[in-house]
Order: C-alpha cells, then structure tokens, then sequence
C-alpha cells in the first residue's frame, strides 16, 4: 500500500488544521454561512436532510485493516454505529456534528486518509478496479498511475475551480469493473504491439440529465507522458467549459458540443506546447510508487481444495458464494474474495461499525491485511488462499456477510435519495428493499444469473441507473414519489445507455415491473443468454408489453 | 416587503452544530417537532416568522432557513411536500436509530 511521505502527511495535516479554524469562526458566527459553505465543501461536508454528512475518499478503493478500523471507530464515537461504502469508493457518514469534524479529519489524517475533493468542482478521488494488483485479466497494477494522479491533482492550483466536478477512474483489466467508460476521463492500460505499457484514454463520459458515453481521445499513451497529458486534457477543459450553464458544464458537453476528433486535436497541441515542462514524473519517482504497490509475497498453492469441493458438494449457499463472491487471482491457489453489502432487505453499502472491524480483523487474518472497497457498494478481501474459503465464509455468514448474491440480481446499487439527500425527488433505498426481499431465493437468483439493478433518487444518478441492466430513476409527481423504469444499461467494456421503457410506477408498481421484466427474459432466453444479451437481442418492445400490457 | 403565498407556510432551518432540522414555532423557539411548528396563514405572518427565523440565522443558531407549504389537515401541522415531509420525521429507514424511536431524538 502506499505509504505517506513528509510531504503528504504536512499537507493533509495543515489542512485539518486550516480547517478546525475555519469552522470554529463559523460557530462563533465570525464566518457567515455563504462564506463557510465554500470551504466546509473542499472538506468534503455537506449539509443533508437531517444532518450534515461527511465524505471520506479511499483513494483507488484500497484500505488497509488499521484504516478500516478507523473508520469503524470513527461510526461508533462521531456517528451512529455505521457508514455508506458508495460507487465512487467513498464512505459517508451520515450524522457528523459540525464541530467535531475537525477531530474527525485529525482522526483520518493520523492513518493517512482525508476528505479533501471530495465534493467540489475539482479532481476528485479516482477510482479503480476493485481488484487491482490482484486479479488474473489485467494487463498492469493501475493503482501506481492512480496515485500518481493522487498527488499531481491533490490541490492543484489551476485546477481547483473547474467548471464542473471532475471524475477520473482506470483499469488495468480487460473486463472494466470501474465504468470507466462513465466517466469525464477513463483510461485503460494497455500493451502495444512492442509490448510497452500505455494508456487508452477516454474523455467526455457522464451520468446526470445528459448521459454520454465516454470517447477514445487516444489510443496508446506511453505511460511516461500520462501527467503532462492529463494537464493538457484538463487545460482544454477548464478554458472551454461551460460557466454560464451547470448542467452544460462538463467536460461530457464540451466534447459532444466540439466533436471528439476537434477535442483531441486541441489536447494534442497544448501537449506539444506543455509536455516538455517537468510535468510528468522521473522514472525513479513512478518505481519507488509503485514498489508501495508490489504483489504480496504469495507462495504458490495448490489450486483444487478438496475440501472447498466438499463443502460446495453438501451447502448450496457455500456454493453459490463460492460462484458469485469469489474471483481468479494472479496466483494459483487463491482467491479474491467479495464481500456482499447487500443483505436481502438491508441497505446497500451499509456497513456498521462492528462489521467493518469484522473485517478488519478478516483481512489482517486471512488477506494481508489489504481490504478493497468496489464502485458496487461491496468490500472484497484480495490474496485469500483458496483453503481458508471455508473457515472465512462462515466468520463472514455468521455476522450477516455471507450473503453470495455477488453480480446478482440482489447485488443493487442504490444511492441514499430521500431518506438522506437534500436533492432527491424520491427514496431508493427501500426500493432496493423491497426487490431483494421479493427476490430472497437463492435457487432463483442463480437461474436468473447476472444482472444489475441501479437506483437513483433523482437525475443527479448517483446510483448509476444510466448504466443499469434495469435501472430505477425516482421522480417527482406532483409531490409524490414516482419511479420510471430503463432497461439495457452497461457499466462495463460493452458501456451502454439504459433507455427508459415507459410511464412511472409507485412504490409497488416498480418492483412489480421489475418482476414482469425477469419474467420476460426468463421466458424468452436462449441457452446460456444472460439478460442483458436478451434485452440486446429482444428489444424494448417485448419487454414493453409485458409491463404495460398490449395497447 | 411580503412574501406571495399561496397557502399556509411554516418556517424549515438546520440547526447549525448538527445539522438537525428543526421548526420556527410560535414562540420564536426552535423546536425538533414539526406539531410545534408556527403556520403562518397571510403573507404578513409569514414575513413575521422569517424575520424571527432570519434573526437566529444572524445568530448562529440555524442555517438553511426554508419557509415550506404547510398540510393543515390532519391533526398535527406537517409539511405538504414530501421532500419537507422526510425531513421531519427522519430517514424512512434504519427505524432503529431514527426519529421514529424517539421524537426528541438527535
Ligand atoms: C447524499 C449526498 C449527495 C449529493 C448532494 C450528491 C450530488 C450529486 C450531484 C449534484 C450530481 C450531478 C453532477 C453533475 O451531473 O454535474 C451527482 C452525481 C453523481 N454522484 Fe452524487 N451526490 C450525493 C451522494 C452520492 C453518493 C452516495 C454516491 C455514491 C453512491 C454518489 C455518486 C455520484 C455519481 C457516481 C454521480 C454521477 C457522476 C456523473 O454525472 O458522471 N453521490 N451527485
Ligand atoms: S441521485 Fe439524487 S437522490 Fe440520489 S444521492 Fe444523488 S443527488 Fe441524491
């Protein structure tokens, strides 16, 4: 894991500092609100329904188990006994008290974590493959570029008052578990013909009222130039943005607007100008990251664990983990293991503070003490041999872990919506609820087989419901919750824009729709098609019918 | 000058220490009971309360100081719109921990 330097833990440090002065001006009113909210903002507080919350970044989704069980601790003594693991590898705490976040950022600081760009329109936390550095399909670790990115965008001056929020997100893997093609720059490592480390890199993708999939603004990069070019990127962007138009603001506009052929070729010439001003990092400086990156020392095991087989042989639940929440590692004989924070009728990306020092105290047992946090709301424990399987899964079924609904149809991203977010039009959590407790059959959810379902409160989509395989928009009908269905929605490497179906349901109706949806496909597959195939092959118009009836 | 309203209103802040939402009652108190909360019925009452509400704005007491269409029909006051209605009575989940529990809860 990467470990701070002097430099980092003085600049994180000064800014507790900075900030524990800005909100004791703020409560003794020498700060009036308008001028506190700007800043309390750059610290990632925001003030919700009910509360304020906090929004802590896990940069690159990697924690360690010291850094969870901070933030374990951080829920039980500041908050109320849980935090919200989110899509874009943060937590929130939902019920901070203003003058004790300062303590809370001293607290975070001391185990190298903060919640500087969190909010805001600037870089904020760049994601990645939630198992980076340790699954079998990827070409390199993108985490060292990922940190790279950290430092070169933590507090960069010219890039601080973007016109719009900026999200960057990398995989190193060919199968994209990191939507990055949803983002406002996405990069794919990748190998050339002569066999060097590159990038792809992408530009203009977006969720929000205008979702746009993300373009090629170049197809190999050499990894040396990657800083200078992002500069270049965000150069073009920052004086060609929109700041007339919030919702025409980023980059996703700009592109659509400029043509993507136009928008490269305007990258590439404040590159020529740019790139030969030390911008981009020695060689020595991206080793000595990514050395804070190196594999752990596995030594190679046996890869079939009869044992594992045997459980798998007489409990259905173990075998159903075994598929859906575990994953092929780079080393024979282990495995990467998801944590689902999906319990049937829970919420998802819940986790209370006892079940992250669960956690905790699991990865420094069984993963190296190296816990992941994915865009999907879930947390995974990266390096585990294959022969601790048993012995993990049930420590982990027995504190209300184990549910193996991993890439389910229960495996639901959902954002907070009404019950905490002061931009929502509708709830989505207990959507969420109410469709896993409907579909709480094991044996059923396996025949379905992959599918996402992804919720959003409103057309913000932080939940993602652009890219769902069936996605929930809440909406506001006159004064009441509706919910609007769309189906055929990808985050992945086959990216797609979900389209919605028809007229909004109530609370009930949308999970029935839900229901008469996987009904049609159910019907209607052909050997071995999972349902987002299905739709592709089908169309709307089958599925149409079935919701609405024939018109 | 008198805000245009077009029926009764009552006065929406977050306490400014924790952020809980709270109600402008007829006292000029701040109260975490949306029952308690003062309706204005006339463009005239309404400036009253918000100059009161503004007040403790200046204060430090509250921030986000929100006047919200008011549901006089039942038997308690409450707001009409959902979004305000959410905010007083607390998360629809986690009922554990919530307002549901407890009406004085933080
Ligand atoms: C509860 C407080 C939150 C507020 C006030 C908030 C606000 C917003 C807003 C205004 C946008 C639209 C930005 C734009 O289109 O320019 C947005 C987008 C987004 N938010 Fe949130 N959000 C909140 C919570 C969350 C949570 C909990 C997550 C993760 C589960 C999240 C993840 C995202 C994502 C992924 C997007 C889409 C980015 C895009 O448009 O490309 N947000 N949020
Ligand atoms: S999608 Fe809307 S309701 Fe959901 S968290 Fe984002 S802003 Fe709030």
């Amino acid at each position: 894991m990467y470990a701070y330097d002097t430099f980092d833990h003085a600049m994180v440090n000064a800014r507790v500092a900075e900030f524990r002065d800005q909100v004791e001006r703020r409560m003794t009113g020498e700060l009036t609100e308008e001028e506190f909210r700007p800043l309390r903002l750059m610290n990632g507080l925001y003030l919700q329904l009910h509360a304020y919350m906090l929004r802590v970044a896990i940069p690159y989704g990697t924690l360690s188990a010291d850094q969870m069980r901070k933030l374990a601790h951080i829920a039980r003594k500041y908050d109320k006994g849980y935090g919200h693991f989110t899509t874009r590898q943060n937590i929130q705490y939902n019920w901070p008290k203003l003058s004790e976040t300062p303590d809370i950022l001293q607290e975070l600081a001391d185990v190298e974590m903060h919640a500087v760009q969190t909010s805001g329109n600037c870089i904020r936390n760049v994601t990645t493959d939630q198992f980076a550095g340790a699954t079998a399909d990827e070409v390199a670790d993108p985490r060292p570029y990922a940190e790279l990115i950290r430092q070169w965008s933590s507090f960069h001056p010219e890039f601080s008052f973007l016109p719009r929020k900026f999200k960057i997100a990398i995989t190193g893997a060919k199968t994209d578990r990191a939507a990055i093609k949803w983002h406002d720059i996405g990069l794919v490592v990748k190998e050339n013909d002569e066999g060097e480390i590159g990038f792809e890199v992408l530009a203009g993708g977006g969720m929000g009222r205008t979702p746009v999939i993300a373009k090629t603004v170049r197809d190999f990069l050499p990894v040396q130039d990657l800083l200078s070019y992002l500069e270049a990127m965000l150069r073009v962007y920052n004086e060609q943005g929109r700041r007339d138009n919030k919702y025409k603001a980023r980059i996703k506009i700009l592109v659509e607007a400029m043509g993507v052929e136009e928008y490269a070729r305007q990258v590439e010439a404040e590159w020529e100008k740019i790139r030969h001003i030390p911008i981009d990092v020695p060689e020595e400086e991206v080793a000595r990251i990514k050395a804070f990156f190196a594999p752990p020392p596995l030594a190679v095991l046996a890869d079939d664990v009869p044992a594992v087989d045997e459980l798998a042989g007489k409990n259905f639940i173990f075998k159903a983990w075994l598929a859906n929440n575990t994953g092929a590692h780079k080393v024979p004989g282990y495995a990467n293991v998801t944590i689902s924070l999906k319990p049937h009728g829970g919420i998802p990306g819940d986790a209370s503070d006892e079940q992250m020092d669960l956690v905790a105290d699991l990865a420094d047992t069984y993963s190296q003490s190296e816990i992941r946090v994915s865009h999907e709301q879930n947390l995974i424990l990266p390096h585990v041999a294959k022969k601790d399987l048993p012995e993990l899964w049930q420590k982990l079924d027995e504190a209300g872990l184990g549910t193996p609904n991993a890439g389910l149809l229960t495996d639901i991203i959902a954002c907070p919506g009404l019950d905490y977010c002061s931009l929502a039009n509708t709830r989505s959590i207990p959507i969420a609820q109410t469709i896993t407790e409907r579909f709480d059959d094991m044996k059923r959810l396996m025949d379905i087989g992959p599918l996402k379902i992804k919720i959003s409160g409103c057309i913000n989509s932080c939940g993602h419901h652009h890219a769902g395989h069936i996605g929930i928009l809440g909406v506001d009908r006159k004064g009441t919750e509706n919910y609007q269905i769309l189906l055929g929605g990808s985050g992945g490497e086959d990216a797609s824009k979900a389209a919605i179906l028809g007229p909004g349901f109530d609370e009930d109706g949308i999970v029935d729709a839900v229901e008469k949806v996987v009904a049609v496909y159910l019907g209607e597959r052909e050997e071995g098609e999972e349902f987002l195939a299905a739709y592709r092959r089908l169309g709307p118009d089958t599925f149409k019918e079935a919701v609405y009836g024939a018109h | 000058m008198a805000k245009k309203i077009t029926g009764p209103q009552l006065i929406l802040a977050n306490r400014l220490d924790d952020g809980r939402a709270v109600f402008l009652t007829a006292a000029g108190a701040w109260s975490k009971q949306v029952a308690e909360a003062a309706v204005a019925n006339s463009e005239e009452e309404l400036t009253g309360l918000l100059s009161v509400a503004q007040a403790a704005e200046v204060s430090n007491q509250v921030v986000s100081v929100t006047p919200v269409a008011a549901d006089v029909s039942g038997d308690a006051v409450a707001p009409a719109h959902i979004k305000f209605a959410m905010q007083s009575k607390g998360p629809s989940v986690r009922s554990d921990l919530g307002y549901q529990v407890s009406p004085n809860w933080e």
